[in-house]
């Protein structure tokens, strides 16, 4: 589907659920070429109601129909958890509405709020440099940490969150999310890959007990963040949240995968503040030898990823050539893992 | 002429492009592109290499006394190791250790032909 008619689809549709809009118009509407589950479309409308002129941004994600997450990601769980937290101190988009009928756009979609900001891309030199200078100015370290606490302390029951599955006791946690990448793996029509079934095997055998449940983003880092003023506007990319152990987050930020080149955590925290604020905000005690373990169930996540992807290329189920690309940063990860536990 | 390929897609084509997605797919073209060049030069070797390392690894196993899965390809591999760690209590953490050690030692040496193709100039 071409972007203009993605746009004038986009367009009538909006002019349907804006009862009373006259003359609506987009002064921009641009694809974006991050996000890898989804095609997104932000935009900028304006139009006439009650005599006055009304200006709104939006973010539309699509489902493409041949996600990078497959069964795993779901825009109507998305659109839930935005709904959710609505009414929370967790900055999230609003979301104003969930599409299922795909004659639409081609595709189930969710329109939120467009969020003021940036997101500057990590791993580009510009984004590394971004972050550094925040970094230096000293708010957005602060508020990085400030906003995982935020997350981790919210009462997830009384949010309504619970719809999201709640885990047992003990090693539960870590054995559903091992499940849920093993099944996404089998799923790809990739060749087996024998060092990841020995990954897969050590974590099953090493899984750890969870020692609290919150509420988990499962990939919070910059890049999923919207910063405004050098703070966090809001959270993105709400698509592998889960009610689980929050030093599942924590390892994510600690993690190396995402700072190569820079001693600070998610380019942005210092670890040593990051640790320290992390557990005043929470009262919770990091377990560096559980994060390790987290780590590692990354790195295998990641690998999955990459699978998944590099499975859709050769499937023919996308034209996105970064899935293709894929299939080379397999070995790096994998490579990563191996040398986490011991070869 | 793949690199003559690769340095006009990097230099002139995806620089030209303003539009986000079509600009990064353009860097994407590249670096797949680069990343094949290496896998055909390195192919014939790299398909042989595995077969042989695979081959000394279940030999090595079955004179260990372990039961090894039909096949010897890195399809029966991924299921050998899932049969080892489903069979970890019978075997015995000693019999387990030797068992695992050295199928790890096939699986860094397949790892390390992988990287070899996929280590990127980036």
């Amino acid at each position: 589907m071409a972007a203009s008619s993605t746009e004038d689809r986009i367009r009538e549709d909006l002019q349907k659920r804006l009862r009373g809009a006259r003359d609506l118009a987009f002064d921009s509407f641009v694809q974006t070429a991050g996000g890898w589950s989804h095609e997104t479309y932000v935009f900028d409308a304006h139009w006439t109601e009650d005599g006055r002129m009304v200006r709104r941004g939006y973010c539309l994600r699509k489902d493409p129909g041949a996600g990078l997450l497959r069964e795993l990601s779901s825009l109507e769980e998305q659109f839930r958890v935005l709904k959710a937290l609505e009414s929370t101190p967790v900055p999230a988009p609003k979301a104003y509405w969930y599409e299922p009928d795909a004659s639409i756009l081609g595709g189930p979609f969710l329109l939120m709020e467009k969020i003021e900001g940036d997101v500057p891309n990590p791993w580009s030199k510009a984004g590394k440099q971004a972050y550094a200078e925040a970094a230096a100015r000293g708010t957005l370290p602060r508020s990085f940490v400030e906003t995982l606490a935020t997350l981790h302390n919210l009462d997830w029951r009384a949010a309504g969150l619970d719809f999201l599955g709640v885990p047992g006791p003990g090693r539960d946690f870590a054995r559903r999310e091992i499940a849920k990448w093993e099944r996404l793996a089998r799923e790809s029509s990739v060749e087996p890959q024998p060092v990841l079934a020995e990954i897969l095997a050590w974590l099953k055998a090493n899984a750890p007990e969870a020692q609290r449940l919150a509420f988990v983003h499962g990939a919070y880092r910059t890049g999923n963040l919207i910063l405004h003023e050098d703070r966090v506007a809001a959270i993105l990319d709400w698509e592998l949240e889960v009610i689980g152990d929050p030093m599942y987050d924590v390892a994510y930020v600690l993690s190396d995968l995402n700072r190569e080149g820079t001693p600070l955590l998610s380019y942005v925290v210092d670890r040593e503040f990051f640790v320290a604020e992390y557990e005043r905000l929470t009262g919770l005690e990091i377990d560096f030898e559980i994060c390790r373990y987290y780590d590692v169930l990354y790195m295998m996540r990641t690998a999955v990823f990459w699978i998944s992807a590099s499975g859709l290329f050769t499937e023919g189920r996308s034209k996105d050539l970064r899935l293709a690309r894929t299939t080379y940063a397999l070995p790096g990860v994998l490579d990563m893992a191996a040398k986490a536990i011991g070869f | 002429m793949l690199e003559e390929v690769i340095a006009s897609l990097r230099g002139v084509i995806a620089p030209a492009i303003s539009a986000p997605y079509p600009k990064t797919q353009a860097y994407m073209a590249a670096v797949i592109l680069e990343t094949l060049s290496r896998a055909i030069e390195e192919r014939s070797d790299l398909a042989e290499a595995r077969k042989r390392s695979i081959d000394r690894l279940f030999v090595d196993l079955g004179e260990l006394g372990i039961g090894l899965p039909q096949g010897e390809d890195e399809a029966s591999l991924a299921r050998l190791v899932e049969v080892l760690y489903t069979d970890r209590e019978r075997l015995g953490e000693e019999r387990f250790a030797a068992a695992n050690r050295r199928v790890r030692q096939t699986l860094r040496d397949l790892l390390d032909a992988d990287l070899k193709i996929a280590s990127s100039k980036e």
